[in-house]
Parts: C-alpha cells; structure tokens; sequence
C-alpha cells in the first residue's frame, strides 16, 4: 500500500490551494471593479460633451449665446485633448470627423437605433476609442435626425490595467508561496500535540503499560482519539497482566503435582522392587498426569475464551431439554450422594451446544459436590422478555458474601469444609463456565445466604451470533 | 493390521510404536515427513497415525498428495494445535480423525480401533456375547447365565459399549462421549459410579468379574482376566 502524504504536507497544499484561489478570484472582481469604474468615468465625462453637442445641433444658437457656446466648445477640446467628435445623418452623410480616426460607422448607426446614449468602444491605429452614441431629432423641420458620437482615447486605462495584470501576475506567486510557507508553520504547530501524544505512546512499554496519553492537555479535536487509545492502552493491560496472571497459576499450579511425579519416580528408582510395586506406581502416576493434562487443557481452554472467543456454529437449544440430558448423565452420581434433581421451566435459547452442556455440567458437577448429603439440587428456568434465566441451586453451608465473585476465578477453591468431597476439581470449572456464558454474550453471577447456594445464568433469549 | 506412524518427536514415537506393537499391531515408524509418504506410498498400510508438525514436509502436504495419489487407508492427525479451523481443514483435506497432543494413549487406541473397525464393513450384530453374558440388541435386553438382567437405558448403553469393544480398554472419556454425548472432560466421577453400578447388576451376582478397572487407563470388558 502507497504510504499516504504527511499531514502537514496536505494542510500546506490545501493552504496554497485555497489561498491561491482566493487570490485569483479577487483580483478578478478588482480587475472588473476598476474596468467598470473607467467606463462609468469616461461615461460621465462623454455624456457632458455630447450635451453640448446636442445643444449645439438641435437648434440654431441664438447671436448672443455664440461667445458662450464658443467658449464651452474651447473648453470641451482644452479639458480634453484625446476628445473626437463625429456627427453624420440618419442618412450616412458625415458631417462632422474630428479625426482621420476611422469611427466605426456601422456599428454607431447600428446603436443609434435606442433612444437613450449609449457606450460603444473601439480599437483604432493601435489606440482604443470608448464613445457615447446619441441620436438627436433637431427642432427644424427639414433637417434629419443626427447622431452624435463623441470618443475619448482610452490608452491609458488599458495601459493602467496592463500594470495592474502585471503586478498581479508576479504578486499571486509569490503570496502563493508566502502563504505555502505560512500554512506549513501553521500545520506543524497545529499539530505538535500529535507528537506529544506520540512521546507519550513511545514511554508505554510492556513494563510501563500503566503509561496513559494526557487527555487534557490535548486539543479537543484529539481528546477522542486519546481516550480510545487510552481504553486500548486500559484493555491491553488488563490482557497483559491476565496473560502474566495466567503464566504465573499455571506455573504453581503444575509445581506440586510435577514434584511429586519425581520424587515418586525417584523414590521408586532408588532400588529394585517387585512388578506389582512397579505396577502400582505407574497406575498412580497415570492418574496424577491424567489429571495435570486436564488442567493444562483446560488453562488452553480459559486462555482462548478469555481471549474473546469464536464459537463454531450455533443452533436454536430448548435448555430444558439440555438440562434432562444432563441429569441422565448425573442422575447415578447424584442417587450414590442421596441427592435429588429436579428441574422445571422451560426456554430456547440460541447458542453452541458443546459449550452451553459444558457451561451447565459444571454448574451441576457444582452443585453436586457442594450439595449436603440428602439434599436437592433444583434447576430452575424462567422466560423473561428477552432473557432467559437459569438458576441452579444447592441446599449446602453457605459461602460468605465477599467470596462470592472470586468462585469464578481460575484456581479458586473455596472452604474445603464446604465440599462433601475430596474429588474437588482442579477450580477451574466455574472460571470456564463463566468464559462459556459470556461468549453466549450472557451473564452468570452467585447468591448464597440461608444454606442455599444459587448461580443465576442470564442468556439473551435468541442471542444473536456470540460476540467473537 | 500395519499401521504407520509419522511422528518427529522420537519419545512420543517410540511409546506409540512400543503401545501399538504390544496391542497387537505391525508398526513402522518414521521419523520425517519425506520418508514418511515414500513409506505410505510403497507399503500398505491399513492406518496411518501423521503428525501435522514434521520436518521436511508438513502433514498436511502429506495427507493431501496420499489423498491425491488415491490411498484412502484411514488416516488419524495428530497435532498440538487446538483450534477449529486446523480441525476442519484436516478433515477436508481427507482426514479421518484428529487427536490434540496430550492424549492418553487409552484414547488413541480406542480411536485406532474404531478406524480400522470402520474399513472393515463387519455386519451389524443383533446380539452380542461376552463368556455368559449376552445381549439382545433388538430386544433390549440382557442376560447372563440365563437369567435376566433389568438395566436402564443408559446401563444398557453401557454395556454395549463395552461389550462391542471388549479387550479394549477404554477411556473414562470416551465412555461419556459414547453413552451420554458428554464430549468434554468432566471432573466428576460420574463414568465411576455408572460402571460401579452396572458391575453391581452385571458382575457382582455372578461368579466372574467381567468389567476390569485399568487404573489410569480407564475399564475393559475381558471374558478371562489375564
């Protein structure tokens, strides 16, 4: 996979981008602005001069407005000297050219048309002209109507608008570049809190996984993404110090059992002995290895489940159903221990059949062990909107409330006075069960009190597909 | 019956030669996975026990060029890798069993006998006799020395069990697997108590004891204890 550009070097593109674009589109509507300014201002100043004009042609001057007239006619060509006048005849005959200029003739008729002036502009013997074009109707009856164009030489707008280009043209780059500069300064202070959080994560190690990022001394915009890293960090000790928990069981767990294999072993080695000796030895070996590789499936089993676990295939399962099986198979046991089974309620509830028996023996294995002699164990199945609960229950001394929630850690075995017998497992069935029930995406918890002992299942009624 | 065994690591393939051979089988061993398919693939062989783990070339490879080559003797993987997704693709690949490292040998033993039991194709008996003790599959009911004896359906379970596998010795295990589906281990001594039950009704009014406890391996019905 291509390694996607840095930050700072996108935030510096989108500046200059952006910057750039605003630059353009502003000059553009200064450049518009300006060239509107002109035409209005030459606007202005034709629309005087053809007052005059028309004031001049619509009747004949009286004598003694004449030295007046004069003057303003002086004054019009002194003010401006790049002032043309053009005056023709409907008809096309000119009357009047200031210059050799060529007018554009057919374009000024064509515009005379409207009644009120307008703006024409034009480019003649490498000048441009801008005029205003007006039709007047003189007051005397034989003369026909005139059009008056009056043009000044726009030179020197254009050559004003040249520069402006010019400037423009070198001043965009170079904001362009500055601002480039500008929004690279500004991308990497804006995002030195990444690096700080980048510090931070480098100091966690597998030592040091307590390390958490600073969530308040970030930017908001980055306080989300500290917090969840900081509940990653929170979950990866909590797997960690599982994990090393795990080693650290398993260990003195295996300790015992192993050392006394050997010393048995050696003890037996030390001299010869009879066949049956050997025999018996072995046998007794057996069982105690038999058991060790028990525990050691089992731990593999835990490790697994608690590592979110991925059930295999699903299937609707009537649990009363599931429970009769079970009693089957713990009906000898329980007849020997003068205990009785009962059960009632029924519910379906959608899961893994292997592990939902396995989840239920135990708790039956469970309750058995712990049961007083002649006692009963009761299973009890209820359908509440959305939940099934099971509950087993044992009639047996009571555990104290603050041992509750530890039944469910690995290698917990409670008061050895409470069980009826020494074939107590290796106390890893209630921690598997547990595992079990919440891949089931259920709960399991533990009341006791009155010589009754309860473990309450809650299983979602149809689960969906067990969290993986 | 020649079986061949695929296993690097030499003390588990020497026990499992040594435990086959004293059952009664012809066992060649092989050490690497090249040597191990030239073998399976020039003998015959009625079961092949392979480790998935093999220097050389993988069990898997192995199973799959047999399976390709058209040997179809029955073939039980063994493997330390517990997960589902090796277990499905080893009996796709055309495995016929999987056993996950540990095992007790009892259970090998058990499932080497089932395999080979199954190439063979035997008719379905209706009864079955082991010294006095007979069985009447369709009638459901059980007899020794003529007289009658009452079980429940489970004890009858039972006793097919071990009377269709008599001499084996079978594992406490695979005797819940087999009678009451409980594929897991339990740690209760429930097989215990239901096989003390059963020898109370089969074995205990009767002159010869029947049903044997191996310690440490499990129980097998004998009609002459050795």
């Amino acid at each position: 996979m291509k390694h996607p550009a840095s930050l700072t070097t996108r935030l510096t593109l989108l500046f200059v981008l952006v910057s750039s674009a605003v630059l353009i589109g502003l000059a553009w509507v200064l450049h518009a602005a300006v060239e509107r300014h002109f035409v209005e201002m030459d606007r202005g100043i034709l629309q005087s001069k053809v007052e005059v004009l028309e004031r001049l042609l619509s009747r004949p001057p009286a004598q003694e407005e004449l030295p007046a007239l004069q003057q303003s006619v002086d004054e019009m060509f002194r003010s401006d000297p790049g002032l043309q006048l053009f005056v023709e005849t409907a008809g096309g005959n000119v009357l009047l050219s200031s210059t050799e200029t060529a007018f554009p003739a057919d374009r000024i008729r064509a515009l005379a048309e409207g009644k009120t002036p307008s703006v024409i502009s034009w480019q003649a013997d490498e000048s441009r002209y801008r005029g205003l074009v007006k039709r007047i109707e003189p007051e005397l009856a034989d003369i026909d109507s005139l059009i008056v164009t009056a043009a000044i030489n726009i030179d020197h707008h254009d050559r004003f608008m040249d520069r402006y280009s010019r400037t423009l043209f070198v001043f965009i780059p170079i904001a362009t570049v500055f601002s480039g500069l500008l929004g690279w300064w500004a991308a990497r202070r804006g995002l030195s809190p990444l690096r700080l959080i980048q510090e931070r994560a480098a100091a966690v190690t597998a030592s040091q996984l307590s390390q958490r990022l600073p969530e308040d001394s970030v930017p908001r915009e980055l306080t989300g993404l500290t917090h969840e890293l900081n509940c990653m960090l929170d979950r990866l000790e909590e797997a960690f110090r599982r994990l090393s928990n795990f080693s650290s069981d398993l260990a003195h767990e295996m300790r015992t059992p192993v050392s006394n294999l050997l010393t048995q072993t050696q003890v037996v080695l030390s001299r010869s002995r009879s066949a049956a000796e050997y025999q018996e030895v072995l046998a007794s070996s057996a069982e105690e290895l038999d058991r060790l590789s028990r525990v050691i499936s089992d731990m593999l089993f835990l490790a697994k489940a608690e590592n979110g676990m991925s059930t295999p295939s699903t299937q609707e399962l009537r649990l009363d159903e599931e429970i009769a099986d079970l009693f089957e198979f713990y009906d000898a046991l329980a007849e020997e221990e003068g205990v009785s089974l009962t059960s009632s309620g029924r519910a379906v509830v959608r899961g893994n059949r292997l592990m939902l028996r396995r989840a239920l023996s135990n708790l039956l294995s469970n309750a058995l062990r712990h049961s007083r002699p002649g006692g009963h164990v009761g299973v009890f199945i209820r359908d509440r909107d959305g939940t099934v609960e099971l509950t087993v229950e044992n009639e047996g001394a009571a555990i104290p409330a603050e041992e509750l929630p530890r039944l469910f850690d690995r290698f917990y075995r409670g008061d050895p006075a409470r069980s009826r017998d020494d074939t107590a497992g290796v106390g890893l069935g209630l921690a598997i069960t547990q595992a079990l029930i919440r891949a089931h995406s259920g709960t399991i918890r533990a009341e006791s009190g009155k010589g009754v002992t309860r473990f309450v299942v809650e299983l979602p009624r149809s689960a969906p597909m067990p969290a993986a | 019956m020649k079986v061949l065994i695929v296993e690097d690591e030499s003390k588990t393939g020497q026990y499992l030669q040594q435990g086959l051979t004293e059952a009664g089988y012809t066992v060649d061993l092989s050490r690497d996975g090249v040597e191990g398919l030239h073998l399976a693939l020039t003998e015959p062989y009625d079961l092949m026990l392979l480790d998935v783990m093999l220097p050389g070339m993988d069990g898997w490879q192995i199973l799959e060029t047999l399976r390709r080559g058209g040997r179809d003797m029955p073939i039980l993987l063994l493997t330390a890798k517990d997960r589902v997704e090796d277990r499905v693709r080893g009996l796709d690949l055309g495995a016929d069993d999987y056993l996950i490292k540990p095992f007790a040998f009892s259970e090998l033993l058990a499932r080497v006998r089932t395999l080979l039991r199954r190439g063979r194709g035997e008719p379905e008996p209706t009864t079955l006799q082991v010294a006095d003790l007979e069985l009447d599959l369709l009638g459901h009911r059980a007899t020794r020395a003529g007289q009658r004896i009452d079980l429940t359906a489970k004890e009858f379970a039972l006793l097919e069990l071990f009377m269709r596998r008599k001499g084996e010795v079978l594992p406490r295990s695979l005797i819940a697997s087999q009678v009451w589906d409980m594929n897991f281990d339990s740690d209760t001594n429930v097989v215990e108590v239901a096989v003390r039950r059963l020898r109370r009704k089969v074995d205990e009014p009767f002159d010869t004891r029947l049903i044997r406890t191996i310690r440490g391996m499990g129980y097998v019905m004998e009609a002459e204890p050795a």
